[in-house]
């Protein structure tokens, strides 16, 4: 395991952002901590970093342990969501800084400057100052910054938090890309469940300071630990006392099935390909339902049409929010 | 945004610029016009006087002296100020911009009690031990130093704060320590604040007068600022070298003025 | 020169981009101590060198005017020269102070939203006082106001000097602290004002003042503070005649060369007492603005 988390906990005055938390990241992937705004993910990062120094626990990074050591000696690499460049150098002389820090040669430098503007498509840029770059190239720079002292493993806080959606996609494939070509142990925090499905080969969904559950993409999607994952990693409704995912509804316009439940179609959306139907079922519950459109046509689905309802063979089940917390 | 109706705007400008001329421009303009009333002999004759070129380099070593110990000093309590908590951190806050509103009699008179050779708290040890303070070079930077104290700090601490440490978390993740992270990273990103300040310290420190009268003991040819030759020849009924050394100070206050005023609009 | 002055400003802006990071703000909430061994090196040679050049001057003037107990106070104010010194400087920068907040919110707004030729000028001569060396200040006041006059004013060793001498030194501080505070105010809200159906006057009244009155404070609390302490520019201008043009300063140095400190002390202590309470009330206007930007 390259980072190993043990009983960290972490107060800021009375708020409690980390509550004895323990991880693995393994070697060579990619890991998201993924969770909503304020839940620990980015402290957590910050201790692991050394940015943060934590009340309680240890952190080991490939098999040393750093609990102790300041940021500096830590080597990883940190990406901050804001970017976090230095204004009154140029390009190239930000991702030389770590280098001239350890004290390379010049040659040295300047030959792997120019690899890693290369690697993040800048070279064109080298002498540009950060405020000429537009967001997108300033975090790409701010990532060859961080790769060119080859730290033991990366850390991006939001990396693409401060980008419009469009720079936030691509940025989010090339960086996948990237680490499958660099192989450095990588670790982004992110509050948005497609881009960590997307990314990640392990996610970490962490909330009110506490890990939720730990997981591959589709192990997360598919058996979510608890309500709070399930609704996290996706839009969720209600049938039956259960939690499950509004695609995984089965509607038809006759009783089909035993044990379905029947219902009014109380309103019908479409958005492109989608329609998303909204069932008051007979015993009270509005049920979200999402088909294709064609479906929904073959059936003759339209407000005040009777519907029957029932959770699709194999669909992903919850139980709701009480039951859960009891 | 409000539009202010024709005649209300010129009447508005009009008080605005009328208060401003009258009060500041035309006097200044006035001592400007007196010093050239006989062309270029009058500024020529006070600079062959002796007292006025030591005045003139007291004020500029007793000013350089202010201005460095400030700017290290400013420089410093900024940092701590921004970057770090501490008990007590308000209080002095708050007690920096208390020289601002002190009146320079009270800062000679508080230097005075408490360094002078004869009765002072710390004067008669400190002279024993051979540092004369009062009456001497070292008390007229003290003086200045505390007149012109908080003015590096007001210009750094809101550009320290408006920079962030975004960047100095990023040089120390990529291994700077403290003091790289100090001189590559944190300097270079207040520099212009910090060259505003010594600016205005300059400025100030220049043409302190009450706190370095009481202080200095103001004996002509060896402990007397340009700024009290002013006085001293003003008095005398020799207004032509007042004139000519106020000439001399108006220059490299507006000087002061005009630099700092070009470099701002770049920078922030 | 603006941020020099302008005290109410600078801690509302604060941190623009930490949207969403909870822990900073609750870090700020609860003070303990972050020093470095370092920063805490840093802190104490600096401290050692505030308290020498400061803090205990300043302590040794209190000391010096309590050795007498209350007593020693009563006597300073009941001289009827002091007495007089004091009545006159407190009037005068009241004064000052009112002409301040009428006239600098005045050229603030012309700076900031009136265009004609020559406004930059405006802009970098409201600073010369500033920057002038107030001996300086006091002779180029001399030049225009006093016996040699060009328009026929004499002023000199008048109240009306003392006034002249502290309009001048204290003009930067209402303009620089309101103009800041006024380029801020969004246009979007007289706008709305006015598509609201306000007048120019009311929006003047109920929208943009209300904004500006907390930099206005600050900027009469600054002028005030540095009205009664002025010296320098009143030395050649006011003649310093007892009873008429005699300031409180004046009386101080006078108290100082007879060699009477423990007079000196006690006025110079009610002095800093003053200055304190200005520095208190615009920490509490500092506050109030920051709280609610």
């Amino acid at each position: 395991m390259s980072i190993d988390v043990s009983g960290i906990t972490k107060k800021f005055g009375d708020f409690v952002a980390l509550d004895d938390v323990s991880v693995s990241l393994p070697t060579g992937q990619l890991t998201a901590l993924l969770g909503p705004s304020g839940g620990g993910k980015s402290t957590l990062l910050r201790v692991i970093a050394g940015l943060e120094a934590a009340d309680a626990g240890r952190v080991t990074i490939e098999g040393v342990d750093a609990t102790r050591l300041p940021a500096q000696k830590r080597n990883v690499g940190f990406v901050f969501q804001h970017y976090a460049v230095f204004k009154h150098m140029t390009v190239a002389k930000n991702v030389a800084f770590g280098l001239e820090i350890r004290r390379k040669p010049k040659a040295e430098i300047a030959a792997r400057v120019d690899e890693l503007l290369r690697l993040v498509h800048l070279s064109q840029f080298s002498h540009r100052l950060p405020s000429q770059l537009s967001g997108g190239q300033r975090q790409r720079m701010a990532l060859a910054r961080a790769l060119a002292v080859e730290p033991k493993v990366l850390l991006l806080d939001e990396p693409f938090g401060a980008l419009d959606a469009k720079v936030r996609k691509e940025l989010r494939d090339w960086l996948r890309r990237l680490h499958d070509e660099v192989h450095v142990t990588t670790v982004f925090v992110t509050h948005d469940q497609e881009e960590a499905m997307e990314v990640a080969d392990e996610i970490v969904v962490i909330n009110d300071g506490r890990v939720e559950q730990v997981g591959t993409p589709d192990q997360l999607y598919d058996e979510p630990a608890n309500d709070f994952v399930m609704s996290f990693l996706g839009e969720v409704t209600t049938l039956g006392g259960v939690l499950l995912r509004p695609h995984d509804v089965h509607i038809s316009a006759t009783p089909q099935l035993a044990g379905a439940a029947e219902g009014t179609v109380a309103r019908v959306l479409r958005v492109g390909f989608e329609v998303r139907v909204n069932v008051l079922t007979d015993d009270g519950e509005d049920v979200l339902v999402v088909l294709t459109r064609a479906h929904a046509r073959q059936l003759g689905i339209e407000p005040g049409a009777r519907v029957w309802v029932t959770p699709a063979s194999g669909a992903t089940t919850v139980p709701p929010m009480e039951a859960a917390v009891g | 945004m409000v539009e202010v109706s024709t005649p209300v705007r010129w009447l508005l400008r009009l008080a605005a610029t009328g208060y401003v001329f009258f009060l500041v421009a035309w006097p200044v303009a006035l001592v400007v016009r007196q010093t050239f009333a006989d062309g270029l002999d009058n500024l020529l004759a006070t600079f062959d006087d002796p007292n006025v070129v030591n005045a003139l380099e007291l004020t500029l070593v007793v000013a350089c002296w202010a201005v460095v110990i400030n700017t290290l000093f400013g420089v410093t309590i900024s940092v701590l100020l921004v970057r770090y908590e501490f008990p007590g951190k308000r209080l002095l806050s708050a007690l920096i911009d208390l020289p601002l509103s002190v009146s320079p009699v009270v800062v000679g008179l508080a230097l005075l009690l408490v360094y002078n050779g004869r009765n002072g708290w710390f004067g008669p040890s400190l002279e024993d031990n051979g540092f004369q303070i009062i009456f001497s070079t070292p008390g007229m930077v003290m003086a200045t130093c505390f007149v012109a104290l908080p003015l590096v700090i007001r210009e750094v601490v809101p550009t320290l704060t408006e920079v962030g440490d975004d960047q100095e978390q990023a040089a120390r993740s990529l291994g700077a320590n403290a003091r790289q992270t100090f001189w590559r990273i944190t300097l270079p990103s207040i520099k212009w604040a910090v060259i505003y300040g010594v600016v205005l310290s300059l400025a100030r420190s220049l043409g302190e007068f009450g706190a370095v009268k009481i202080v200095s003991g103001n004996v002509t040819g060896s402990t007397q600022t340009a700024t009290l030759m002013v006085e001293a020849k003003y008095q005398n009924f020799q207004q032509g070298t007042a004139y000519a050394t106020s000439f001399l100070l108006i220059l490299v206050s507006i000087a002061c003025l005009v630099v700092v005023a070009l470099l701002r609009p770049k920078h922030q | 020169m603006t941020s020099a002055l302008a005290g109410v400003t600078t801690e509302a802006a604060g941190p623009a981009s930490q949207e969403g990071r909870r822990p900073r703000r609750a870090r700020r909430a609860t003070p303990k101590n972050t020093l470095t061994r370092g920063a805490a090196l840093g802190l104490g040679i600096t401290m050692v060198w505030f308290s020498v050049l400061v803090l205990i001057p300043l302590a040794a003037i209190v000391a010096t005017a309590s050795e007498n107990g209350w007593s020693q106070y009563v006597d300073t104010l009941q001289n009827p020269q002091t007495w007089a010194a004091i009545k006159l400087t407190v009037g005068q920068a009241l004064l000052v102070t009112a002409v301040n907040v009428v006239m600098g919110t005045m050229i603030a707004w012309v700076l900031v939203r009136d265009r004609f030729p020559g406004k930059a000028i405006l802009d970098v001569i409201i600073d010369v006082p500033f920057a002038l060396p107030t001996i300086v200040a006091g002779l180029v006041l001399l030049a225009l106001y006093g016996p040699e006059s060009p328009i026929g004013v004499h002023w000199a060793n008048t109240e009306r000097a003392v006034f002249l001498a502290l309009a001048f030194v204290t003009l930067p501080f209402v303009v620089r602290t309101v103009q800041p505070v006024l380029e801020e105010i969004d246009a979007d809200v007289e706008e709305a004002a006015a598509s609201l159906g306000a007048s120019r006057t009311t929006i003047v009244r109920r929208i943009v003042l209300p904004s500006l009155t907390p930099a206005i404070a600050a900027g009469a609390a600054l002028s005030f503070a540095r009205a009664i302490s002025e010296y320098g520019s009143l030395v050649l201008l006011s003649g310093n005649l007892p009873f008429q043009t005699e300031v409180v300063s004046v009386r101080v140095l006078s108290f100082i060369e007879n060699g009477s400190t423990a007079s000196a002390a006690a006025l110079a202590t009610i002095m800093l007492a003053v200055a304190l309470l200005v520095i208190v009330v615009l920490d509490i206007v500092q506050r109030r603005v920051s709280r609610r930007g």
